[in-house]
């Protein structure tokens, strides 16, 4: 990036932010500050441990923002009694947001080298959906309490900041982090195993449950039951060709979850699969499976990092021109990054750009294919491909 | 001063009590007498056998105030591990007490002022709101308090992975909340120490902190076995394993056993097949009494005597005061064969 480029992106942002009126999260004045300016070369050094004085002091967060035109903003996830402090042991650690964090680049699905970046944010998407059931229906966060926030970059971040979660050490964070990962356990772990001594057997026998009010094994249960009724609504034919299709289930074994299906609903209903020891080996399968397919990969680190810096919402990503977005959980839906997060300022007026890395993308809500050398396109479409190093600002 | 206090002095309702008696500390350790014979009493036996339960009975005053006072001693006295050892005997006896009050809770309402409820013990941990009943017989603990309640226990059972978590709240057994409740008291009883004692107190008690040291000694001096080799084991604990296998051991015994087995350093899986009892609950004991570095101290030969649990004493036995020197004589002797 030269220096026009730099110094027309950052008179750009700060006009993004003389307008913005962002007046920042909950209890800023208990929180480390941090921004990397547009500085000379490659180096991004960034200004931390500020406090809200510095920032606000002088007149609003925004007054700070018009003035300084940072390319990047964040604060911290920790609340501290001494933020402006030099070292984190200074600083007084009190509590910490709960921050979830989905990066594209984290994905399983994804490959940064291949994927376009539509379809990088088009995955991730799908994995914050991921994320918020698990939020929701397990952790029971409302969803007024759920923070949903678009990263300006390749990713969401997920803020919540109710009291139960705000004294919550590392480990503990740590803990949340891996029932939301798809966690390091066997099936075994989740099956509650209960000794039975039923009258006239010789030996206590074991009767194992899938607990199916909560947790993986309720996960591992929905899964059970949607297969137990598709089962008793298909011929026996297509009932055991279905469930032939398990790795390791041939005729008998079909055949026997068959018959469990239409004979023992009840039971596989209550969670009870020691009906037939080929029902806990399905069950077991479905484990591994809804470990793949349920769990939200998200980047432990963050979550876990109770002094993290988080990007500002509603600041702009210096490295896309794009706002980090707060989303309602109602438009999460239908809400484009690619369109949503273009900042209004920048759109229905042109700019002159020199295009250095030629290539097609997507872009507020189009395709577009640019070539090499001097192209005038959209200023938004200008400030995006500039911020990420594909074209530079041509002289006026 | 109420009986609830003297039972369960670690509760804030009891330092309170303390305050409000305006007791000094120091005043209290100058005068000496039961509240400091007490204090040692809880060391010692916490360090030796596991509990902090009273060998005879004192007055509610000397109870009180020997826990300030067995804080004190337990930072002075500087054997390893001590304050985890400790921390662990205050909340073994306070988890047999509190399982005991909230069963007799639950079939007597009595308003006895010495029975401590669920209720009154979950709001000193600021838990009060966060466990409900669910009706059948399990609990549901909201999930912040859920985390902070059990981050000191190990095992998978207690990963929140593995657990029934749904709408914010954990289930858990009745059992299991008075287990996650015996850590909290573990935890609290273990925050803060080793206190940072004055010298004046500390100076009044270099008799009790000497005596100590001394009753500590020989269970200190076998740190260095570390095999396990169970034809060497001392008869006392020969029978014990026989008695365990048949189902027949005395808790006092039970302690003992597994206290001397931890101390060989051996697995639990080699202790499970000694004992041919693999159960969760003997992994669980087992593991609690071997800690990582708070391994609880086997008892001597005397404790041994005077628990009863001292069986067919041979020649080697006159020349020893603890199983675990006859077990390391034992063992240099299978040496030099």
């Amino acid at each position: 990036m030269n220096k026009r480029t730099r110094e027309y992106l950052r008179g750009r942002f700060g006009d993004y932010y003389r307008r913005s009126g962002i007046d920042g999260p909950p209890a800023a004045n208990e929180r480390e500050w941090g921004h990397i300016p547009f500085t000379l070369g490659a180096g991004t050094t960034m200004v931390r441990h500020q406090s809200w004085i510095d920032i606000a002091g002088g007149g609003s967060l925004s007054d700070f923002l018009a003035r300084e035109q940072p390319r990047h903003v964040y604060f911290s996830a920790g609340r501290y009694r001494d933020p402006g402090a030099g070292r984190m042991s200074e600083k007084g650690w009190r509590a910490a947001d709960l921050v979830f964090d989905l990066d594209a680049d984290h994905l399983p699905s994804v490959d940064p080298d291949a994927t376009s970046y539509a379809d990088m944010l088009a995955a991730c998407k799908d994995a914050l959906c991921d994320l918020l059931d698990f939020l929701e229906d397990d952790f029971g966060f409302a969803a007024h309490d759920t923070e949903i926030v678009f990263s300006g970059g390749r990713g969401y971040h997920v803020h919540i900041r109710t009291d139960g979660v705000l004294d919550l050490g590392r480990d503990q964070r740590d803990e949340i982090v891996e029932y939301v990962r798809g966690p390091d356990i066997e099936f075994e772990d989740v099956v509650r195993t209960e000794s039975v001594e039923g009258i006239g057997l010789k030996n206590p026998t074991q009767k194992r449950t899938l607990p199916t009010d909560g947790g993986w094994s309720a996960r591992v249960h929905r899964q059970l039951m949607t297969l137990v009724d598709e089962v008793r609504d298909l011929s026996e034919d297509e009932a055991l060709d279905r469930l032939r299709q398990f790795p390791g289930v041939g005729e008998g074994k079909a055949s026997a979850i068959r018959r469990a299906a239409l004979d023992n609903h009840d039971e596989l209903a209550a969670g009870n699969i020691d009906v037939h020891p080929a029902v806990v080996s399905l069950a077991k399968q479905l484990f591994e499976r809804v470990l793949e397919t349920d769990a939200a990969p998200i980047d432990e680190p963050v979550t876990t990092d109770i002094n993290r810096l988080i990007r500002l919402p509603r600041s702009i990503h210096g490295g896309t021109g794009l706002v980090v977005t707060p989303i309602d959980r109602d438009d999460l839906a239908d809400f484009d990054p690619l369109v949503d997060a273009v900042p209004e300022q920048f759109r229905g007026h042109e700019v002159a750009i020199e295009v250095t890395d030629p290539g097609s993308g997507e872009f507020g809500g189009e395709a577009f294919t640019i070539q090499e050398g001097e192209s005038h396109v959209e200023e938004a479409l200008g400030v995006f491909l500039m911020a990420r190093g594909r074209a530079e600002k041509v002289a006026e | 001063m109420q009986r609830i206090h003297t039972r369960y002095p670690f509760l804030s309702a009891a330092r309170e009590a303390v305050e409000a008696a305006d007791v000094d500390l120091a005043s209290v350790v100058r005068e000496g007498g039961a509240p400091v014979e007490r204090g040692v009493e809880r060391v010692e036996r916490a360090l030796v056998d596991g509990t902090v339960a009273a060998n005879r009975s004192w007055s509610a005053r000397a109870e009180l105030l020997s826990y300030p006072v067995a804080r004190v001693l337990v930072s002075l006295v500087d054997v390893s591990g001590a304050v985890e050892k400790y921390a662990r005997a205050e909340a073994t006896l306070a988890y047999e007490r509190f399982t005991d009050d909230f069963d007799e809770e639950t079939q007597l309402k009595s308003t006895d002022d010495g029975t401590l409820s669920l209720d009154a013990l979950l709001s000193d941990f600021d838990a009060g709101g966060d466990v409900r009943p669910t009706g059948d017989g399990t609990f549901a603990v909201r999930v912040g308090t859920y985390l902070e309640l059990a981050a000191p226990l190990s095992g998978t059972r207690w990963r929140l992975a593995t657990r029934v978590l749904a709408d914010g709240d954990v289930t858990v057994s009745r059992r299991e909340l008075y287990e996650l409740l015996r850590e909290a008291v573990r935890v609290r009883v273990a925050d803060g120490l080793p206190l940072s004692v004055p010298d004046p107190i500390a100076g009044a008690l270099d008799a009790e902190v000497a005596n100590l040291h001394d009753t500590l000694a020989p269970v200190e001096q076998t740190d260095g076995v570390d095999r396990f080799e169970p034809s060497a084991f001392p008869p006392c604990v020969q029978t014990l394993v026989a008695r365990a296998r048949d189902g027949k051991t005395s808790a006092t015994g039970r302690f003992a056993l597994l206290t001397f087995l931890a101390s060989t350093g051996a697995e639990f899986e080699r202790v499970a097949t000694l004992l041919d009892d693999a159960s969760a609950d003997l992994r669980e004991q087992y593991e609690r009494l071997a800690g990582d570095d708070a391994q609880f101290a086997p008892p001597s030969c005397e404790t041994m005597q005077a628990n009863g649990d001292c069986y067919n004493p041979d020649e080697l036995c006159e020349t020893i005061n603890h199983p675990l020197a006859y077990y390391e004589q034992r063992l240099e002797l299978v040496e030099g064969e």
